[in-house]
């Protein structure tokens, strides 16, 4: 009796075509895109969206052409945080026209096409069991955001991943062209011990491509005395099979700018944060010069 | 999945899939050596799991339109059209149809919430009533109609064939609904 494996096609419906052809639509309109980041922890909490959006925000107004992606489908901040959320977005011939933030980054979120406030809910017929299914309809979402959201020409966009160590493996599955890792963590030990994992299945599916290490919340500055204060007692990041980007200090003014949605303006201060983001910047950039192949080209 | 028919040892083709019924698709396949017909039934979770996969039982005829997943599953979905106008459709047009049934040739309109959650889940052909057949001409006018109303209009046009007696429909039929419909 034939097995699996000695027929090959599947009676009609042609699954597998139907995928590779979204795979190749995938590959066609990220085509425009230099490098694809994705902005991973492991750990919730240690301030992952924030930090996309002020790599991106950061690199537009150097004149970089940047766009964010957020794949956290049921925790989305990032169009809280760039300030877009009342810009709906617009279906054109290319995909859904991404708004822009007030630095001009391009930004596509499930968040997008919700009204204010609402949580994703999937409609079925039955919300029993619906563990089953749930996981598959995010992950299909995020290429959908991927895939059919007309980006144009853009140096990089970054993935913001929600957290979980499976979720770059996911996203190395969806399109395997990711050009580098950017890892946040903050010092705690704790956090640590989930990053690490992260970064081991990273570095499975990104085999040679860089993953770079972002230390955030690593300390305090005094608007007083401008004493430094550390704000966990660990000796820093211990992450091997990372390159430190550097750090980036607590900043209460910074996280209330950007919770209000003025990326742009957080980081004209050019406060201690502003200055910790400018340095990743300059180093991530370094980092994505020394990737051989770019994401899609 | 594949179907296999043990008999012949020949795999089974898709012949239809019918559907969905309480969030259940029945999907019938045949062995084209013996014409033995073997369904699949699937509960709501299996049926769920493949409208997440954002493919199609029986195929496509059509390139995805963008979004269509999220567009099809979120609740509460809202995104604004392109801002260039639309054509208006001829009348009687199945694009005009459409409109006056609530739905639009392209896209969702601004603001509605999804549609069927399984409505894109069938390649869109023709799942006619066993007693009723459907001439090509009138299953090409259905197609072009929006996937999400698709099983409401034809279900009318099913009803008013049967109350004429009709088992053969046609494009003459499609137009007589439309007079019965005050479209």
């Amino acid at each position: 009796m034939k097995s699996y494996h000695d027929i090959t096609h599947d009676g009609g419906s042609d699954v597998a075509g139907q995928v590779s052809d979204r795979d190749r639509k995938l590959a066609e309109n990220l085509a425009g895109v230099r490098h694809l980041v994705a902005v991973m922890s492991g750990k919730g909490g240690v301030g992952k969206s924030a930090m996309t959006v002020n790599l991106a925000t950061e690199m537009a107004m150097r004149g970089l052409r940047t766009g964010i992606v957020d794949a956290d489908i049921n925790g989305a901040s990032v169009v809280r945080m760039t300030g877009v959320r009342r810009t709906l977005p617009v279906s054109g011939e290319l995909g859904v026209r991404p708004p822009l933030s007030d630095a001009g980054v391009r930004v596509m979120s499930i968040d997008l096409f919700l009204p204010d406030g609402m949580p994703v809910k999937w409609a079925a017929p039955s919300q029993e069991h619906a563990y089953t299914w749930r996981g598959m309809a995010e992950v299909n979402a995020v290429r959908e955001m991927l895939a059919d959201t007309d980006w144009g020409e853009l140096d990089v966009l970054f993935v913001d991943l929600p957290p979980g160590t499976d979720k770059l493996p996911n996203l190395h599955d969806i399109i395997a062209r990711v050009s580098a890792a950017v890892v946040v963590s903050i010092p705690s030990p704790a956090s640590q011990y989930v990053v690490r994992k992260s970064v081991k299945l990273a570095r499975e599916a990104l085999a040679d491509r860089p993953i770079g290490l972002v230390e955030n919340m690593a300390s305090f500055e005094c608007s007083e005395c401008g004493h430094v204060h550390a704000l966990y007692t660990s000796d820093g990041l211990d992450m091997p099979g990372t390159v430190s980007l550097g750090e980036v200090p607590f900043d209460p003014d910074f996280g209330a700018l950007l919770d209000a949605g003025h990326a742009h303006r957080a980081l004209s201060d050019r406060g201690p944060a502003a200055r910790g983001v400018s340095s990743v910047v300059d180093h991530l950039l370094t980092l994505l010069e020394s990737v051989d192949q770019p994401v899609v080209r | 999945m594949k179907f296999l028919c043990v008999e012949c040892d020949q795999p089974m083709a898709l012949r239809e899939t019918l559907g969905p019924d309480n969030g259940s698709l029945s999907v019938i396949f045949e062995c084209p050596s013996c014409g033995k017909e073997t369904a699949m039934l699937t509960n709501h979770m299996e049926t769920q799991m493949i409208h997440s996969l954002g493919v199609k039982v029986g195929g496509r005829n059509e390139p995805a339109a963008p979004m269509e997943t999220i567009r099809d599953n979120l609740d509460g979905f809202e995104v604004v059209e392109s801002a260039e106008p639309a054509e208006e459709p001829a009348p009687h047009s199945p694009e005009w149809y459409a409109q006056k049934m609530g739905g639009s040739p392209s896209a969702q309109p601004v603001g509605e919430g999804p549609g069927c959650p399984f409505s894109g889940m069938i390649a869109p052909q023709i799942e006619a009533a066993s007693e009723l057949t459907w001439t090509a001409e009138a299953q090409a006018r259905m197609e072009r109609i929006p996937s999400f109303i698709r099983p409401m209009v034809q279900k009318g046009i099913e009803d008013v064939a049967r109350a004429e007696g009709t088992t053969h429909i046609d494009e003459s039929v499609l137009e007589r609904v439309r007079g019965q419909m005050g479209m």
